[in-house]
């Protein structure tokens, strides 16, 4: 539903993000962590930043 | 910012009689003891009320206490202007959904190109025109309320089908924006002014002279508040339901069957707020074969669906419901037609909660199923 809603927004549906991560998975955490980090490294700053 | 003693000045509470109309009125003080307008009232003029009290927030600016008043003081009004000092102090009501709507409504102020329209399917709009459909927020609801089948979307491909039938291609914009009446009503005086001056930049721009809607907020706010913070808007905001019955009469329009038997509940921002109680009933029965029952609480009576603006959802928001929903089904009705987009949804929030057996219809859902 969030994504779906931030489509409607006309935000990339690639900055949101949803993940389950117990807190016994710590390893797994700062992978996921990472990953979306750089990939929103990528897109770049978000037009809502610019347009603010 | 002015202090309490100063908006009772502005508003002329001090003119209260001490009576306790607004409190015996009220369907929140009926559900929930601890409220009670005119003790909220009292507090502020003997200067021990703190714009902390949580029950600011209670309040469900329904005006039902406010049309009753002997000594016509307007609560809603006096509270909208308290909520604005609360919240430029850091208060506010607690947000429903996890405040969904309200990181909705905030996104809007920005320089965002939405994906917002993409219901309209092969219903026919215009980039410019005499005539724009407000479409509200209803994009976002037909997600957000998805799980209690309220239909949002569905009621504005409705709409459009009216217009159309009617020979009318609206202006329908990927740019609107949140009418900001929540905002407004929270006690976000900023927020608020920042949607209005998009809408009206883009409803200007599109050069249309009338602005239709169905949503009762949308109308209110663009008819009696945008003037006052923005002098005249340059375009006339026009209910459909005006425009239906119009229409309906001249034989323009004409509906088909439909032997049941219905009762009407007035959402608050189109009955007592913007006056408008006949052209909804005359609607109803202009379908053939309908009969309408009216619930004892109609009219300048009708109560408020149980929330609004998105905050305080209680369990005395529930009791408001399920009281109403009883009451329409002892009519005898099958049917409680509103003509609300979130009456519908809080009514069907506590249909499928309490599992009751009444339908919930909207308007003009009805009368373009009827359209012939
Ligand atoms: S109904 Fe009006 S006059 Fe009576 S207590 Fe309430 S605000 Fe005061
Ligand atoms: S506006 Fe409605 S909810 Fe608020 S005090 Fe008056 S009657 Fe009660």
């Amino acid at each position: 539903m969030a994504k779906e809603l931030v489509g409607i927004l006309g935000i990339n549906q690639d900055r949101l993000r949803l993940e389950w991560v117990s807190s016994a998975e710590g390893a797994r955490f700062a992978e996921l962590a990472t990953e979306f980090t750089e990939q929103i490294k990528k897109l770049g700053p978000s037009r809502l930043k610019q347009a603010a | 910012m002015a202090e309490i003693a100063e908006l009772i000045q502005m508003t002329n509470t001090h003119f209260c009689l001490d009576c306790g109309v607004c409190t015996g009125s009220c369907p929140v003080a009926r559900v929930f003891s601890d409220f009670s307008p005119r003790q909220i009232i009292e507090k502020c003029l003997y200067g021990i009320e703190d714009l902390s009290d949580e029950n600011i927030w209670n309040c469900l600016t329904c005006a039902q206490c406010s049309v009753r008043c002997p000594a016509n003081i307007n609560f809603p009004e006096f509270i909208r202007l308290m909520r604005d000092e609360a919240y430029s102090k850091g208060y506010s009501g607690t947000l429903t959904h996890n405040g969904m709507l309200h990181t909705i409504w905030s996104l809007q102020t920005k320089g965002i190109t939405q994906n917002r329209t993409f219901w309209i399917g092969d219903g026919k709009t215009s980039e410019k025109g005499d005539v724009f459909y407000f479409v509200g927020c209803r994009p976002y609801f037909d997600v957000i309320f998805r799980d209690i089948n309220a239909g949002s979307i569905e009621n504005c491909k409705n709409i459009l089908k009216i217009l159309n039938a009617s020979g009318i291609e609206p202006v329908v914009s990927n740019d609107e924006r949140c009418c900001g009446h929540d905002a407004l009503w929270n006690g976000d005086e900023e927020t608020f002014k920042k949607l209005a001056e998009i809408n009206i930049e883009i409803i200007k721009a599109s050069g249309a002279k009338k602005v239709v809607f169905n949503c009762p907020e949308g109308y209110l706010t663009f008819r009696d508040f945008y003037p006052r913070y923005f002098g005249d808007l340059g375009f006339e905001p026009v209910h459909i339901i005006d425009f239906l019955t119009e229409k309906i009469a001249d034989g323009a329009l004409e509906l088909s069957e439909f032997p049941e038997v219905v009762t009407y509940h007035d959402p608050c921002r189109l009955g007592r707020l913007s006056g408008i109680f006949d052209p909804p009933r005359e609607l109803i029965k202009s379908i053939p074969g309908i009969e309408l029952r009216e619930m004892p609480r109609s009219r300048e009576n009708s109560v408020c669906c149980g929330t609004s603006g998105w905050i305080n959802c209680s369990n005395c928001s529930k009791e408001i419901q399920v009281q109403r929903l009883s009451e329409a089904s002892a009519t005898g009705a099958s049917t409680l037609v509103t003509a609300c987009p979130k009456c519908q949804i809080h009514f069907r929030c506590a249909k499928s909660a309490f599992d009751l057996d009444i339908e919930i219809v909207d308007l003009y859902d009805l009368i373009s199923e009827h359209l012939k």
